[in-house]
């Protein structure tokens, strides 16, 4: 579905990241872990257009148009009513208005959000508002799911919700997602493939880890399968060793 | 209303009334010289003798068709100018520095070249009040378009929408809020100078009769006429205030009941 071959990414000539190569085959789920810093955005951002690789390539099967990117925040235009926001994407892509905003309202039934759709997003709360922008992005019937720390800002307890709502819809629909967190146990419970970033700049991939927790997934019972604490103690000794290395402390 | 908001407004209407009261009970034993401060009565008296003599009419008509042409001119190319800066960078590499300094002097000194350039009459006022509004709508717009907020444009990019979609969708509700959200300060500025160009050389308005009643020293007309200019000036003002609120709704609107 998706293959990045060699990318370095950056801001200016500085690359934050380099050589990075990965791949989400279709119906995978595959997270990019790493220190704050190590460039996990920027590879979401470079994958999604959004900025211009340095060097190496982004290989998508299939239109940019199978592609729906989940930012950190809700990034909900604040002038439009929540099936407005729903309905924009497909505006854009020439859905007739009266088609799109019912499709829009049909969506926010599906999320659990039937009723609220006259709403601005300052009127709804954070849950309601990443619920909006995830029923703005399916709308779109994605194939490929791009997600930067989607749900970082929620309350544990809205998230661990959301997160297993979208999961269930992703298992459900065979999505392939990439998603960027910082947050070890999510990316292990989520995820088939998790990828580990070097502290940056020039951060690199340093390791991959296969999850091989059996589907459907439940967040919590994805916790006592017997392979996940010796995964998540893997994951948090390379990553801790990548932030602790002579490399790391002489950047500073 | 809330009860603490109506008790605000209890208090600055009771210490109004008692101001008032204790400027007309001064005046009236002969502690104030009504020569420089003449008792509310009296104003009061001036103002209603200018209505009900029916002298008022012509200066009030000339005072606002200034202040609203001027606003409404001054707000359509202050709009122009500013996408224009903002879009274009050889536009704003020449304007800038131009606004930049008319911002920085105070624009009413320009109303006696107005006169020259364009006579006593209300064209002159009209370019004034153009003047005030113009630069000051550039500066939102132009500010208002470069500081646009980048996730709302990343948003709509991701969506698929190009620039015609980022105008309609971002740049202009975004700009539109800045716009508002100087327009009472832009009524003020258009009143400002059509009563300073009336000020200045007129045959009628609300400046001229100022001028005029300051030139007699007649202090009862000369208060009337500014009491009567902030009455004026607060119900463009309370009417901006509504426009903003109806097209800034999603601002403005009360939250509701939130839940996960």
């Amino acid at each position: 579905m998706l293959r990045v071959r060699d990318l370095a990414v950056g801001y200016g000539q500085e690359p934050v990241v380099e050589g990075i190569n990965l791949e989400v085959a279709a119906g995978k789920f595959v997270s990019l872990v790493g220190p704050s810093g190590s460039g996990k955005t920027s590879v979401l951002r470079a994958v999604n257009g959004l900025l211009a690789p340095l060097t190496g390539r982004v290989e998508l099967n299939g239109s940019s148009d199978s592609l729906g990117f989940l930012f950190q925040d809700d990034a909900l235009l604040p002038w439009r009513t929540a099936r407005e926001n729903v309905a924009l994407g497909l505006r854009i892509r020439k859905v007739a208005k009266d088609a799109a905003l019912s499709e829009a309202d049909a969506w926010l039934g599906r999320l659990g959000l039937a009723g609220f759709g006259g709403r601005f997003p300052h009127e709804l709360s954070g849950g309601q508002r990443k619920r909006v922008a995830i029923a703005q992005i399916l709308a779109l019937k994605p194939k490929l799911l791009l997600m930067d720390e989607p749900f970082a800002s929620l309350d544990a307890i809205v998230r661990m919700r959301i997160t297993q709502e979208l999961l269930n819809w992703v298992e459900r629909e065979h999505l392939s997602v990439l998603l960027v967190t910082h947050d070890l146990e999510e990316a292990l419970t989520v995820s088939d493939t998790v990828y580990l970033l070097s502290q940056g700049p020039r951060a690199r991939v340093l390791n991959s880890y296969n999850v091989t927790i059996p589907r459907p997934r439940d967040i919590f019972a994805s916790r006592k399968h017997a392979d996940f604490p010796a995964l998540l103690e893997q994951l948090w000794n390379d990553m801790s060793a990548a932030m602790t290395s002579p490399e790391h402390e002489a950047r500073g | 209303m809330s009860a603490a908001v109506k008790n605000i407004g209890v208090r600055r209407v009771f210490s109004l009334l008692m101001l008032v009261l204790a400027w007309e009970a001064m005046s009236r034993a002969g502690v104030i010289n009504p020569f420089y401060a003449p008792a509310p009565t009296e104003v009061l008296r001036v103002v209603y003798s200018l209505f009900s003599e029916g002298t008022i009419f012509s200066h009030l008509e000339a005072t606002f068709f200034a202040s609203l042409v001027g606003l409404a001119i001054g707000l359509a190319l202050g709009i122009l100018l500013g996408f224009s800066a903002a879009l274009i960078p050889w536009v704003a590499d020449v304007l800038e520095p131009i606004m930049l300094l008319l911002n920085a002097i105070p624009r009413v000194i320009l109303a006696p070249l107005f006169v020259i350039w364009l006579g006593i009459e209300i064209p002159s006022k009209i370019a004034l009040a153009v003047v005030l509004v113009a630069v000051l709508i550039f500066f939102a717009v132009y500010n208002g378009i470069k500081d646009v907020n980048q996730l709302f444009v990343d948003r709509v990019k991701t969506l698929g929408g190009g620039r015609l979609v980022l105008l309609r969708e971002v740049y202009i509700p975004s700009v539109t809020a800045w716009v508002l959200g100087s327009l009472k300060v832009a009524v003020g500025f258009a009143f400002t100078g059509a009563c300073v160009g009336e000020f200045v050389a007129a045959t009628r308005g609300l400046g001229y009769l100022l001028q005029f009643a300051q030139s007699t020293y007649n202090a009862a007309l000369t208060m009337g006429l500014i009491f009567l200019i902030m009455a004026f000036v607060l119900i463009l003002f309370f009417c901006a205030e509504a426009i903003e609120r109806r097209l800034l709704r999603w601002r403005y609107r009360a939250p509701a009941e939130k839940s996960a």
